[in-house]
This record gives C-alpha cells, sequence and structure tokens, in this order.
C-alpha cells in the first residue's frame, strides 16, 4: 500500500514538476520572449503551490498508511517480546476478523499455550524425578548409616560402608545439579533481586580459595577490589564465585597461582578470576560449559568434581542479566569473567 | 520426649523412626498428611518430623493447618527436593528447622533434639573439650594453654563443633551454619577448613579430638 502512495507521490511530482519543466523547453512557436518568460514565472509558482505540497501529502499519507497497516504486527512483537515462562497464559486479543493478522494472533496464542504445557511437563518433571530419585537415595544413606552405627563392624566392612555412603553422595550431588540445571533451563528457578556488595562477595571468596588452595600450594591473590553493589541473588553469586575460585584452584598446577580482580567496566562489573597452569586447548574450551563435559586434563588429574559446576556458574551469571567467558593460553593462564550489570543508584531497592 | 513422624516412606520412616528410640524418644509414625494432623491434634508432642512431599495433603498445609489451629509444636521439615525457595516457603509457614534428603540421620536426631529442648545448643561463653577451650566473647582459642590463631572460618567452624560435643555435625549443617549457604555448593570447602583446623587443634597433641566420620560428617569429643 505504502509503495502505491510513493509511486502516486512520484507521478504528481512528475506530473507538476517534470512534465512543466519539459514544455517550456519545448520550442514555443510564436510567442515572444517576454510571453515565454511569463509563462516560465507561471510554471515556477505553480511547481511552489501545487506540486511540492502533493508530494509531501503523498509521502504523509504514505508515512501513516504503512504505520496504521503495520501496527497490529508491532504490537504482535511487544507482545513475543513480553511473553516469558510466568505469563503464558495471558493471551493477546484478537480482531476476529479473520484476515492474515488476525489469524497470526490466533497462532502465537496457540503457540504460548503449548509452551505453558511444556513448562507444565518440565516443572511437574523436576519435582517427581528428584522425588523419586531423593527417596531410593535418603533409604540408602539411612540404612548405610545405620550398618555403620553398629560397633562391631569388621574393618573391610565398614570401608565398603564408607566407599558406599562416599556414592550416594555424590549421586545426590549430581541429582541435585541435574534437577536445578533443568528448571534453570527452563527459566523456574527463582531468584532473589537484592543489592548485593559484589566486593566483600568476592572478598569472601578469596578467603575460601585460599583455604582450597593450600594444600596444593596454589597462591590466591586479590587485585583491585573496589566496593560496588550489584542486582540479584545473595546466595547464587556467592556460589558462582566459590565454582569459578574452585575451578581455577583446581586446575592450576601445584604451587601456581590465582588471582581474583573485580574491575569497572562500562556501565557492568567484571570478576576476573585466572590461573597460571596448563590451560584448556581451543577445542576443549569449545565446551567447557557442557554439563558432565570434562577436559582431558581433568581425567589424566583425577581431579574431582561432577562436572556440573560451570554449566550452573553460567546459568547464574545469565540469570543476573551478565556473562561468564572463559579465555585461556595453553602453558599460561587461564582467565575466567564473570560481568555483571552494576544496580543503577535509582534502582537499588527492596 | 514424644516425637512425631509424619513420612509416606516406609523405610525412611522405619530408620527415622529406630534413630529416634535410640535417642530415647517415645515415636509415632503417619504415612500421610491427614492421619498426621489428626494425631498432632490429639497429642502433645515435643517436636514432629515432617515430610513435604505427602499423598493428598502436603507437607505445607500440614503445617499451615497446624499453625492455624493453634499448635506451635517445634516442626522440622523433610524435603526431597532441598531448594532455596522451598526452605525460605517452609520456614515461613511456621517451620523452626529444615533438612535436605538425603540426610545424616544422627543429624536429623540432633536436631530434632535440640527442637524438643527449645534451648537448642549450648549458649556458654567459654566451650570446653579436653584441655581444649574456646572463650566466645574473646574469641581466643587455646589447647593446653597454648594459643591457637584461627581464621574467621576456622573459628565459626570450631564454635559450632565445640558446641555440639560429641555429635556428628553433618556437612550440610556445616556449610549451614559455618558458611551460611542453605544449599551445597559443590566444593570441598568443609573438608578442606577441617583439615587445617584439625592441625591446627590435634598437631602434636597426643589425643586427637576432633574425629571424621566418612560419610557422615565430623565431631570434636574428648572420648577415645
Amino acid at each position: 500500500m505504502s509503495a502505491a502512495l510513493l509511486a502516486m507521490g512520484l507521478l504528481s511530482y512528475w506530473e507538476f514538476v517534470v512534465e512543466p519543466r519539459r514544455a517550456q523547453l519545448r520550442p514555443a512557436g510564436p510567442k515572444t520572449e517576454e510571453a515565454e518568460e511569463n509563462t516560465l514565472a507561471d510554471l515556477g509558482e505553480l511547481l511552489l503551490w501545487c506540486g511540492l505540497p502533493a508530494l509531501a501529502l503523498a509521502l504523509g499519507g504514505g508515512w501513516w498508511l504503512t504505520r496504521k497497516a503495520t501496527e497490529p504486527v508491532a504490537a504482535l512483537t511487544r507482545a513475543a517480546e513480553r511473553v516469558n515462562e510466568h505469563n503464558l497464559r495471558e493471551q493477546l486479543s484478537r480482531t476476529g476478523n479473520g484476515d492474515e493478522l488476525d489469524r497470526l494472533t490466533e497462532v502465537f496464542n496457540h503457540m504460548t499455550e503449548r509452551l505453558d504445557d511444556s513448562f507444565q511437563r518440565i516443572r511437574e518433571f523436576t519435582l517427581h524425578a528428584s522425588h523419586e530419585l531423593k527417596t531410593p537415595l535418603t533409604v540408602m544413606h539411612g540404612e548405610l548409616e545405620t550398618w555403620l552405627g553398629q560397633e562391631n563392624l569388621a574393618t573391610p566392612d565398614r570401608q565398603r560402608l564408607e566407599s558406599e555412603l562416599d556414592e550416594v553422595q555424590r549421586l545426590t550431588t549430581i541429582v541435585d545439579g541435574l534437577t536445578l540445571l533443568t528448571k534453570a533451563g527452563a527459566g523456574l528457578v527463582r531468584l532473589a533481586r537484592e543489592p548485593v556488595p559484589l566486593d566483600e562477595l568476592v572478598r569472601e571468596a578469596a578467603g575460601d580459595a585460599q583455604s582450597l588452595a593450600r594444600p596444593r600450594r596454589v597462591t590466591v591473590q586479590l587485585g583491585t577490589c573496589d566496593p560496588i553493589t550489584v542486582l540479584g541473588d545473595r546466595h547464587r553469586l556467592r556460589q558462582l564465585l566459590l565454582n569459578l575460585c574452585d575451578n581455577a584452584v583446581k586446575y592450576a598446577e601445584e604451587g601456581g597461582q590465582v588471582n581474583l580482580e573485580l574491575l569497572p567496566a562500562n556501565g557492568a562489573v567484571e570478576v576476573v578470576i585466572s590461573n597460571t597452569g596448563p590451560g584448556i586447548t581451543p577445542a576443549v574450551l569449545a565446551r567447557v560449559f557442557e554439563p558432565f563435559f570434562r577436559g582431558d586434563a581433568s581425567h589424566s588429574q583425577r581431579i574431582e568434581g561432577c562436572g556440573l559446576g560451570l554449566s550452573i556458574a553460567r546459568w547464574i551469571a545469565e540469570a543476573h542479566q551478565g556473562t561468564l567467558e572463559i579465555h585461556s593460553e595453553p602453558g599460561k593462564l587461564t582467565t575466567a569473567r564473570a560481568r555483571l550489570p552494576v544496580a543503577s543508584s535509582g534502582a537499588v531497592g527492596p | 520426649m514424644r516425637v512425631l513422624i509424619i513420612e509416606d516412606d516406609k523405610k525412611t520412616a522405619s530408620f527415622v523412626r529406630k534413630a529416634m528410640q535410640v535417642e530415647g524418644f517415645a515415636v509415632d509414625v503417619c504415612h500421610d498428611g491427614e492421619t498426621g494432623l489428626a494425631a498432632a491434634g490429639v497429642t502433645p508432642f515435643d517436636a514432629i518430623v515432617l515430610d513435604i512431599m505427602l499423598p493428598g495433603r502436603d507437607g505445607l498445609s500440614v503445617l499451615k493447618q497446624l499453625r492455624r489451629q493453634g499448635i506451635s509444636t517445634p516442626v522440622l521439615l523433610l524435603s526431597a527436593r532441598g531448594e532455596v525457595e522451598e526452605r525460605v516457603e517452609g520456614l515461613n509457614a511456621g517451620a523452626d528447622d529444615y533438612l535436605p534428603k538425603p540426610f545424616v540421620i544422627a543429624e536429623l536426631a540432633a536436631r530434632v533434639k535440640a527442637l524438643g529442648r527449645r534451648g537448642g545448643e549450648s549458649r556458654a561463653s567459654i566451650l570446653r573439650v579436653a584441655d581444649l577451650t574456646l572463650d566466645t566473647t574473646t574469641r581466643l582459642a587455646e589447647r593446653g594453654g597454648a594459643p591457637i590463631d584461627l581464621t574467621v572460618r576456622e573459628y565459626r567452624l570450631l564454635e559450632f563443633l565445640m558446641r555440639n560435643p560429641g555429635r556428628i555435625c553433618g556437612r550440610m549443617a556445616i556449610l549451614e551454619k559455618v558458611w551460611d549457604y542453605s544449599f551445597d555448593p559443590g566444593s570441598n570447602l568443609v573438608d578442606v577448613n577441617i583439615m587445617r583446623l584439625r592441625e591446627k587443634i590435634d598437631a602434636g597433641a597426643e589425643r586427637k579430638l576432633l574425629r571424621t566420620v566418612r560419610g557422615l560428617g565430623y565431631l570434636i569429643t574428648d572420648s577415645p
């Protein structure tokens, strides 16, 4: 439609502006020079008073009609942008006139309905899966503990039961991690949103890193760490920092070094945690955030862990509208950068 | 002390009952919410262990109903999900404690005991186990008269263990009391700090006080 109007505008331009000008260039026959000059002036006026307004009208009308025609599409776009896992039940209002846009709205509504069903199923699945898995784990844990409580247990038996208890705990950690990631992936984990002094959390993480590092004679250094507040979930942010420190210490070489820094970064803040050590090859680096993925180094060096830490860490960063990236210079330094938006002074509040 | 256990899984209910009986408690068991609610309304219990996921009426609803009826018996919630929000919801609904599954039975027993006493752990300002003392006002630790230099975490860890002498403190309880985590953040923080604390208080001493109970937790005890 807008194209048609634009064409009309161009046509009127042609008619009022170009055509008269061509006419005036034509040989004028018996007309005198003076008359010819008058005609030229008339034409100039005609051009000014009719051609330009017509052009403006055509362009303005075209713009208005285009807007009007695409407004429902814009509304649909806005609605699509607003959709999240909490408002899937809200349906968009339809015009009911059966045109393409009305049909599109209907399809959109059906899609959100189906999504809502899927989210519901994921909620139920995680609820049931953790319950179904944790109940036998609780029973196994309880029975092993009861056995271990017996005074007259022979040492080999005791060791076997203890080792099984360790496995039950490992399985529990995996079930917990998987449940969290499944729910997080579906956007179903609620996070607090309160002002958190990130510098304090980084200092605390440095202290924890120090105690983790001591057995491996790794040194931990805390660099720049100026007061800064972010909006978020204190406990999850602590978990993010602890996971990164834990990794940095694990993958540093014996006697190596871990550095922590909190740096302002253009409306955001970056927690930079780096460690010396063998580093990560590009092929491995591309996959480090995948659940259960563990690089060759972790197998050869017998590094403990269930392989979910970085997946969880990345989820936490992203759930805070931030990012988590890992870079590595093999043989030198591996650096994790968690970038989080800073709380603007106006946004700070309960 | 009389304890009510509301837990639908028979096996879990059975070993929880045994553990409570070992502690010398009288124990009643119900396998669903409605019966549990009825039992709590009739008998004055000293503590209730309540599972959240129950057939029919779930644990949180039982808890809310109890509080609505003016029954203020301390309640410990058990949950298979162990999620932060669920814990908050439970405590808001009037629960006194919360333990994620699977739990260490010894820890459950200790917590139930603390609920029954209502006073909780010892509030003494000078804690003593054998020749190890911890002054909680000056934050000074001494073993056989020799001062021990502790970090803030190590201090809190030692205080928690010494307030529960002879009792197994599970990893989860330590993470909660010393690190203020209500979920396992996935790290061996507890183990490395215990290791360090052990070096500081037991190294060179003939009698080792800080023990590891593999798979269950740690305890400080004077007994051999």
